[in-house]
């Protein structure tokens, strides 16, 4: 696997507190990396220094192998960036803008430019200060989409955007990764970030916490099970592997660990299964997991996956 | 109106620093200056020494006033004549400054939505501006009168005179609420509000020179027309106050019927494209840059031809008035008209200082706003960007000056019959770049190094402004008045001209431009 970015032990400071501290990420050539986090956890920060904006002030960064505040402007050429809150020149219209980032960036296909404007449904002669949030994040998606830039680097490109404009967004981008790009995406919408990465980065007070492909991260976390039984389900408890079993008459809800399984299937066919939906863990779950005490602390009663289903990869 | 109130609490709060610092340069240079006057000129006999020599010189009723109580001369007559109409004018640029900062300027932030979605009345920003800056005129006014009393000035003559700079002051914070509904942007706003000062400070010098009735068209005009220490006419402070009532009132009926964050202009669709010139860096920063430049060039030239007209009026009533035979003589050699011309220049390089200074820290304006962060993110070094504002704001600084320079000698060529003059001025006038540059320079150092103490520059303006226009009344030693690059600049046409300190100059900017460029490629750049 090649890697197009590469951060070790990446640490900022500012001031006295630490944005970044210890921070890993490894995306490779022709992949869609999610990269996923709380608010505040570190993920503009990182963009940040892989575009060459600042410096970090321990570990090493690369990006195409290279350094990426020495070598910014000619890692620049080979990437096109999309900020998540976009502020644009207010005199400029919304095509000059597209213009001028394009050409910045060694130029930009007419054709596809054309195509993206009206995909996207974006007016090029109004002037920025005239555009909505939305409008000003598709002025900066339509000038990186259109540019041959081989590393597309996304920091929550798709806030503000209405549900139709997030389809083409997604549509988009799986264009460009079919054309051998690589994307660096970093969102809170998770169906967006499940439908486009195979793999995902998730951090946490700047630090690393999971990382891998999606499918991976489900193989060592439970699946919830919803079934109908013409037996006594309340006997599935002392199965090894079965979590939070809820009962409610013929209907039983349980979680069970990924290896136990097989087992547990075994054990519903003799209670006579009637009717089985098993679903695999969502991102959202996964997501969860590691922010769950987090969210105790904030106050929320019912995180959706409690904090004892601890599974360290 | 609801919530006015807190929203001068909020405006307090955010400028705990500015309004104080605003005050007490305002007070402590009139502080300096009243001590200076009255140890040099306490003596009714000093006073008249001074309108022998200094104050009846037609040349500077452009830049001092008309000389009311030249004809009985007192210590307060000589406070008027040096302090009156540079503090009214300062009082007036921070008023400007105030009013757009609270009232338009804001709109272009989400602020301004989130402000007016909470319990506050269409009219509480507007009215909570003004009311701030109110408050700062009458603590200037009140601070003015202290320390002038303090030095034993006349009460009376000393409540005119602080109350007319108060309210003179104040009269372009309501000028400048009306700009904010009338103007598109913050920039725009702020633009037209000193552009009307600009204006006001130059009609009143032509009216005061050659047609008395046009100084009372301007705020300065009915300032200074209150006479202080010289028979108060407490009248014309009548007028100032009902002048700023009406600019109050208009400018509340005017944000009544207009959309928050657009101005009465309607919007034209602009170019679905961009053109060549937008394409390159250089051209995006003019593109940028271009409204601000091309208002600053026309009130430049206008500037320089009205000044360079009034140049052969001097000549002329000089010859009326033996008297002034002793200055001439202290300026050996040179006519009047071109001392006056040598000033008159000078002073158009200090106001082209102002340019360039803010031109200088459009650097950290487009930061701060997180355009450089777009342009940065694309291949394009740090050099080549900070370069390309700095490249506008060095040919349009020069150019600037020229122009100024041009519409002197255009129009002192015209009335004295001497084509050469045309060449003469603008040479003149070129004289005074490089000093300019130096605070394009001093903004680039901050900049790169101190991103967030850039208003230093504003205040090295500032100074040297202080050092150029208060050197002979505060009697400053010869070193202070070099510590500024404009003290550096002969005065052409009436001195000689002398390169070697224009060039060490043009080093001394380049050096700083560059060294702060340096600390720009080095530093992070600011989140937006």
């Amino acid at each position: 696997m090649t890697c197009v970015i590469s951060c070790r032990a990446l640490t900022k400071w500012f001031g006295a507190t630490a944005a970044l501290d210890g921070l890993d990420l490894d995306v490779a050539e022709g992949e869609i990396h999610g990269f996923l986090g709380p608010n505040g956890a570190g993920k503009t920060v990182t963009i940040r220094i892989l575009l060459g904006l600042i410096r970090p002030d321990g570990g090493t960064a690369t990006l195409f192998g290279d350094d990426p505040w020495a070598d910014a402007v000619t890692l620049h050429r080979r990437l096109a960036y999309v900020p998540g809150d976009t502020n644009l020149w207010p005199n400029l219209t919304g095509g000059e803008i597209i213009d001028l980032l394009g050409q910045l960036r060694g130029g930009l296909d007419p054709a596809r430019r054309t195509e993206l404007i009206d995909r996207f449904d974006l007016d090029p002669r109004k002037k920025a200060r005239a555009y909505s949030k939305g409008n000003r994040q598709k002025v900066a998606l339509v000038a990186a989409l259109a540019s041959g830039a081989p590393l597309l680097i996304l920091d929550e490109p798709t806030a503000g955007l209405d549900p139709l404009m997030e389809a083409v967004f997604q549509d988009t981008v799986l264009d460009t990764v079919a054309e051998g790009r690589t994307v660096l995406l970093s969102s809170h919408v998770l169906a967006e970030v499940e439908r486009l990465c195979q793999r995902v980065t998730i951090i946490r007070k700047g630090r690393t916490v999971e990382t891998g492909s999606l499918a991976e991260m489900r193989l060592v976390s439970r699946t919830t099970i919803t079934a109908e039984l013409a037996g006594d389900g309340g006997s599935l408890a002392s199965l090894p592997g079965v979590h939070d079993l809820r009962v409610d008459g013929p209907r039983v809800m349980f979680e069970v660990d990924h290896e136990a399984l097989a087992a547990v299937a075994g054990r519903l066919g003799e209670l006579g299964l009637r009717s089985l939906v098993s679903s695999p863990p969502t991102l959202e779950e996964l997501f969860l997991r590691h922010y769950g005490d987090e969210l105790e602390h904030g106050g929320v009663d019912h995180p959706v996956v409690a904090p004892r289903l601890e599974a360290d990869p | 109106m609801t919530a006015t109130v807190r929203l001068v609490r909020l405006i307090l709060r955010r400028d705990r620093l500015r309004l104080p610092a605003w005050l007490v340069g305002l007070v402590g240079l009139m502080a300096v200056s009243a001590q200076s006057i009255h140890s040099l000129y306490g003596t009714d006999e000093a006073a008249r020494a001074y309108v022998a020599t200094v104050g009846d010189n037609p040349a500077l009723v452009m830049f001092a006033g008309p000389g009311y109580g030249f004809d009985r001369p007192t210590s307060g007559v000589v406070l008027v004549n040096e302090t009156m109409l540079w503090l009214a004018l300062a009082a007036g640029l921070m008023s400007v400054f105030l009013v757009n900062r609270h009232t338009r300027a804001e709109e272009e932030s989400e602020r301004a939505d989130l402000i007016r979605s909470t319990v506050v009345g269409r009219h509480a920003p507007v009215v909570a501006a003004l009311a701030v800056t109110a408050g700062v005129n009458v603590a200037v006014a009140l601070g003015v009168a202290a320390v002038t009393l303090a030095f034993g000035f006349p009460v009376a003559g000393t409540v005119a005179l602080a109350a007319a700079i108060g309210l003179v002051g104040m009269a372009f914070g309501a000028t400048t609420a009306v700009a904010a509904q009338v103007a598109g942007t913050g920039r725009g706003a702020v633009g037209l509000g000193s552009a009307l000062l600009g204006l006001a400070f130059v009609v009143r010098g032509v009216g005061d020179v050659r047609a008395p009735a046009l100084s009372w068209l301007t705020p300065f005009g009915w300032g200074i027309g209150v006479r202080a220490y010289a028979g108060e006419r407490w009248w014309t402070l009548a007028g100032l106050v009902g002048f700023i009532g009406v600019g109050t009132a208009t400018a509340l009926a005017l944000s009544a019927r207009r959309d928050l964050g657009r101005g009465l202009l309607p919007e034209r669709p602009g170019p679905a494209g961009a053109g060549a010139v937008t394409l390159h860096p250089v051209g995006l920063a003019w593109r940028l840059q271009r409204g601000t430049v091309l208002g600053w060039a026309v009130g430049v030239f206008l500037a320089g031809l009205v000044y360079g007209s009034v140049a052969d009026d001097v000549e002329t009533m000089m010859a009326d008035n033996p008297q002034l035979a002793d200055y001439l003589a202290q300026i050996a050699g040179a006519s009047l008209a071109q001392a006056y011309l040598a000033t008159a220049i000078r002073m158009l390089g200090l106001v082209v200082g102002g340019f360039a200074v803010a031109s200088a820290l459009r650097n950290r304006s487009e930061e701060a706003a997180g355009y450089a962060e777009l342009l940065l993110a694309a291949p394009l070094s740090r050099w080549r960007w900070g370069l390309a504002h700095l490249a506008v704001t060095l040919v349009a600084s020069i150019g600037l000056v020229t122009l100024g320079g041009l519409g002197t000698g255009l129009a002192y060529a015209q009335t004295s019959g001497d084509a050469g003059q045309l060449v003469t001025m603008t040479m003149a006038a070129l004289a005074s770049a490089p000093a300019v540059l130096v605070l394009a320079g001093i903004a680039t150092l901050l900049f790169g190094w101190v991103p967030h103490a850039t208003p230093a520059a504003w205040a090295a303006l500032a100074l040297f402004a202080v050092v150029q226009l208060f050197a002979t009344v505060l009697r400053l030693p010869h070193w202070v008045t070099l510590l500024s690059p404009f003290g550096h600049v002969p005065s052409v046409p009436a001195e000689p001209w002398r390169i070697l300190p224009l060039v060490l100059l043009g080093l001394l900017a380049a050096a700083l431009l560059g060294v702060g460029l340096v600390g720009f490629r080095r530093r992070d750049l600011a989140a937006a």
